[in-house]
């Protein structure tokens, strides 16, 4: 049932008035959540007992933002070994769709203009949307079940960057949120791409609106055309020339979306083919003859034509094997290692070319190599997922309000605020500078000092069955005795345990 | 790890600290800088122009308004430029959308002092690289590296058990050999340097004195972080409520004192220091030539900015005048653009070790960098 946030507020104060109007179906959830204030965690909890990373821990850390207090518990009991309750775990996760996720659900229908359609959003303020959409990002990746569809969408809003500050992609990032990279983060490559490339807000990003022929003397707009090459599939040594580009872009000609600066005013975000703005002159891409088009024929027959290229264009660069390449490369990267082995890259390239760029299939292929199972604890965490797995680990309850942005935004890793096509780095370096924040972040979470997000420490030390265990719950494995003693030193042993090296791993 | 060293040796700040104010509310720089020889001057403003009589002299065409009085050293050290009839190419006389492109450098994503950051740096800076004052990150550092908005020093310890919570921090950081060790030394010592500022008072150089309005605070406390060289290399800094529709005077002679004041503290305090920083003031729009009925003067196009800093070409009014006869004004009688604000910005840049990254600043603009350095 959807209940209108306003309505929500205005009952909110009193739990008894909630269930009333929230219905019956609320209630259980209500429920849980006065519950989990009395004993957040969910009561007592197992923490790892092994001295390093177990095949658990690292299939929560990388599949994930991270575990929560009982994480490790529940995928420990879903079969006899370390190894196989991993593996399981993760095949769970390669099917989102079937993984109940209502407490993410709920939380994250609070932000309800995130659903309105792309006519609708226009109505609101860029702040607000921008706010909402960081807000339910960040609300997903600390609350939903689905952790590995939420480690995809990041890796995908990356890999399809776009800031939302420029021009209408203020309002029509929303849109591209949900109905490109979410509606594709496990499925098909090629319908990703083809989603992103008529992503109103992506032809608004990177050009593509203004990308026309009209005559003779207009020079293609190659900003998209290049991007798409060298970012979204070939890569930057995928084998393409100066040409390509040129030729990509042409083939691209007469796209536009109705926008906020342009007449007519009406139908603002809908994107259109005008065949009268398109090149029909005959093309070469990667040694592929796109062939001319006779400008006589019908308007219709024009625009069929004209869209044609399009589809053309992208299943060539999607069937490239250097895609494959470069998105196994980038996908190891992320989930492996800074500097991936050779041989995971050459497994996971290979299963994405034989699967026709299944995300899902690549992915599994992913987590059977040597280079995932054997390399733990060695991705330094962005701050993303420092914050969130910082939120997840100390079963923190969070409004994941702009008090946690703004830490984000210290740390220069906000979502959707990285201003050029290529997406925020994926590798430690531009990131070590950011541990001051960190530290500061750790701090204000023992303290409680963030306004909307509290810390049950307490609880959450008995929960765990003491120091010892809870240290181990936080690092992933047992502390040595340098933490140890670092954490009995410190006069703060949770901010301690957040700002420590080994919490900056994944 | 570049920028990490710079904690560490304490030259993070050498030719790279940037200051940009920003006058919101479209301030009108025909009421700064005058153009005194021109008689459309006088004709379009018949009771609020500047008398000749009361200007301070610049350069024997321009004249300084007398409530500026204080920039006249750094203009006289030659440390001061002005550029007039300088702004964007936005031409909507809309508050929002003449800031949004002008912090944005376009239609683009990022803002450019952001994107300059990222560019330059290669994505690696320190967390105190990018300070804004005031309570939010303004859109020309949107997508820096780091961007924090600062109000107090107070905002950088580590809490109430700072001096244990550091001791148990440095023992394993210290065990930690790789890059991340190296990272976390160099963040204990700017923590430890955050300290030493924070509980020390602060004593302005060379007898400079600030006044104690937001906007002068703000400016010592850049100051301050700048000679601590604790890595700064962009900050921001508003001073706002320009739009003088109604009494030009009422709204904008406070507001010259108090930007004046601001920037001649500034500038006395720092002395030397000012060799390796750059402040710039902008404003989004000017004002419409004519004055209207309310002694005011409407939204308008071309406006002054002010470059102070360490190697410019100063003491001089940059920019060709372009007249304010009926046929060389714009739209409804305003001063046209004649030199684009990112040719001011992106001389600037350059100097700030910009390099080959400038068209990734301002991308879609083909960028002539402002003669402003010698």
């Amino acid at each position: 049932m959807k209940l209108a946030r306003r309505k929500f507020l205005k009952v909110g104060a009193s739990g008894i008035a909630l269930m009333a109007t929230a219905g019956c179906d609320q209630m259980p959830r209500e429920l849980r959540q006065l519950l989990a204030m009395v004993n957040p965690g969910g009561g007592p909890f197992q923490a790892p007992a092994s001295d390093t990373i177990d095949p658990i821990i690292h299939a929560l850390n990388r599949a994930g933002f991270g575990p929560r207090p009982g994480d490790y518990q529940r995928v420990c009991k879903l079969a006899k070994t370390p190894e196989a309750a991993a593996a399981v775990y993760l095949e769970q996760q390669l099917h989102p769709e079937s993984i109940q996720d209502e407490d993410a659900d709920y939380e994250a229908r609070r932000f309800e203009t995130l659903q309105e359609p792309p006519g609708e959003l226009f109505e609101y303020q860029p702040e607000l949307l921008q706010n909402e959409l960081m807000r339910a990002t960040l609300t997903r990746a600390v609350l939903s079940e689905r952790q590995l569809f939420e480690v995809m969408v990041q890796f995908w809003s990356d890999h399809f960057n776009i800031d939302p500050s420029k021009g209408d992609c203020k309002w029509l990032k929303i849109v591209d949120d949900r109905e490109v990279i979410r509606k594709h983060a496990l499925g098909r490559f090629a319908d990703l791409l083809r989603a992103s490339s008529l992503s109103p807000a992506m032809l608004w990003y990177l050009d593509g609106r203004v990308n026309r022929r009209a005559n003779s003397a207009d020079k293609p707009n190659e900003n998209y055309a290049r991007e798409l090459l060298e970012l979204h599939t070939l890569g930057v040594h995928g084998g393409y020339t100066q040409k390509d580009v040129m030729e990509v872009a042409r083939c691209l000609t007469g796209w536009t979306v109705r926008s906020t600066i342009n007449p007519p005013y009406f139908q603002i975000g809908k994107v259109e083919f005008d065949p009268a703005l398109h090149d029909f002159d005959s093309k070469i891409i990667l040694s592929q003859t796109i062939p001319s088009t006779d400008t006589t024929l019908s308007k219709d027959l024009l625009e069929q034509r004209g869209r044609h290229e399009l589809d053309r264009v992208l299943e060539i660069v999607a069937a490239h094997p250097a895609t494959a390449l470069h998105i196994g490369t980038k996908l190891c990267r992320h989930f492996i290692a800074d500097h991936p082995p050779q041989a995971a890259v050459a497994a996971v390239s290979d299963a994405f070319r034989k699967s026709g760029g299944d995300v899902r299939e690549t992915l599994r292929a992913l987590y059977q190599t040597d280079g995932f199972l054997l390399t733990r604890g060695n991705k330094f965490k962005r701050p993303f997922t420092f914050a969130v797995s910082a939120l997840r680990a100390t079963g923190a309850r969070t409004d994941c309000g702009v008090e946690i942005l703004d830490y984000l935004k210290r740390m220069g890793h906000a979502p959707f605020n990285y201003p050029t096509p290529e997406g925020y780095p994926d590798q430690a370096s531009p990131w070590m500078g950011t541990l001051l924040w960190r530290w500061n972040f750790a701090v204000a979470m023992s303290q409680n000092q963030i306004k909307g997000t509290r810390v049950q420490l307490d609880a959450l030390r008995k929960s765990a069955g003491g120091d010892e265990h809870l240290m181990a719950h936080f690092l992933g494995r047992k502390p040595n005795p340098a933490e140890a003693q670092a954490f009995a030193d410190s006069g703060d042993g949770l901010a301690l345990m957040l700002a420590s090296p080994a919490f900056q791993w994944c | 790890m570049a920028a990490i060293e710079h904690f560490i040796h304490g030259d993070g700040d050498r030719k790279q600290a940037l200051v940009v104010v920003f006058l919101r509310g479209g301030a009108d720089g025909l009421n700064m800088v005058a153009p005194l020889e021109d008689d459309g001057y006088y004709r379009a403003r018949p009771r609020i122009a500047i008398t000749k009589a009361k200007a301070l002299a610049l350069d024997g065409f321009y004249g300084l308004n007398p409530l500026l009085s204080d920039l006249q050293t750094a203009y006289k050290d030659g440390a001061l430029g002005i550029v007039h009839a300088a702004g964007s190419e936005d031409d909507t006389r809309s508050h929002f959308e003449a800031q949004d492109l002008m912090e944005h450098g376009g239609i683009v994503g990022g803002g450019w002092l952001g994107r300059f950051l990222r560019a330059r740096t290669a994505g690696t800076s320190g967390p105190l690289s990018a300070v804004a004052l005031g309570r939010e990150v303004p859109e020309c550092l949107r997508g820096a590296p780091a961007a924090t908005v600062f109000s107090s020093l107070d905002d950088f310890t580590l809490g109430a058990n700072h001096a244990r919570l550091m001791t148990s921090l440095a023992r394993l950081y210290e065990a930690q050999p790789d890059d991340l060790g190296a990272a976390g030394n160099s963040t204990l010592e700017a923590v430890r340097r955050i300290e030493v500022l924070r509980t020390a008072s602060y004593q302005p150089a060379h007898g400079a004195f600030y006044g104690d309005d937001e906007f002068s605070r703000g400016l010592l406390q850049i100051a301050r972080l700048i000679k601590t060289r604790v890595g700064l290399e962009a900050a921001s800094i508003d001073l706002n409520g320009w739009d003088s529709h109604f009494g030009q005077s009422t709204v904008m002679d406070p507001l010259m004192t108090r930007l004046a004041k601001g920037l001649g503290a500034f500038y006395r305090d720092m002395g030397s220091e000012m060799d390796s920083t750059t402040l710039v003031v902008m404003t989004e729009f000017g004002r419409r030539v004519a004055e209207n009925s309310a002694f005011g003067t409407d939204h308008g196009r071309g406006s002054i900015m002010f470059v102070m800093g360490g190697g410019i070409k100063g003491g001089r009014v940059f920019g060709k005048w372009p007249g304010l006869t009926q046929d060389v004004l714009e739209g409804p009688g305003d001063l046209p653009v004649v030199t684009n604000y990112r040719n001011i910005l992106a001389a600037i840049l350059q100097r700030h070790g910009a390099g080959a990254t400038l068209d990734k600043v301002f991308p879609s603009f083909e960028i002539q960098p402002l003669d402003l350095y010698a």
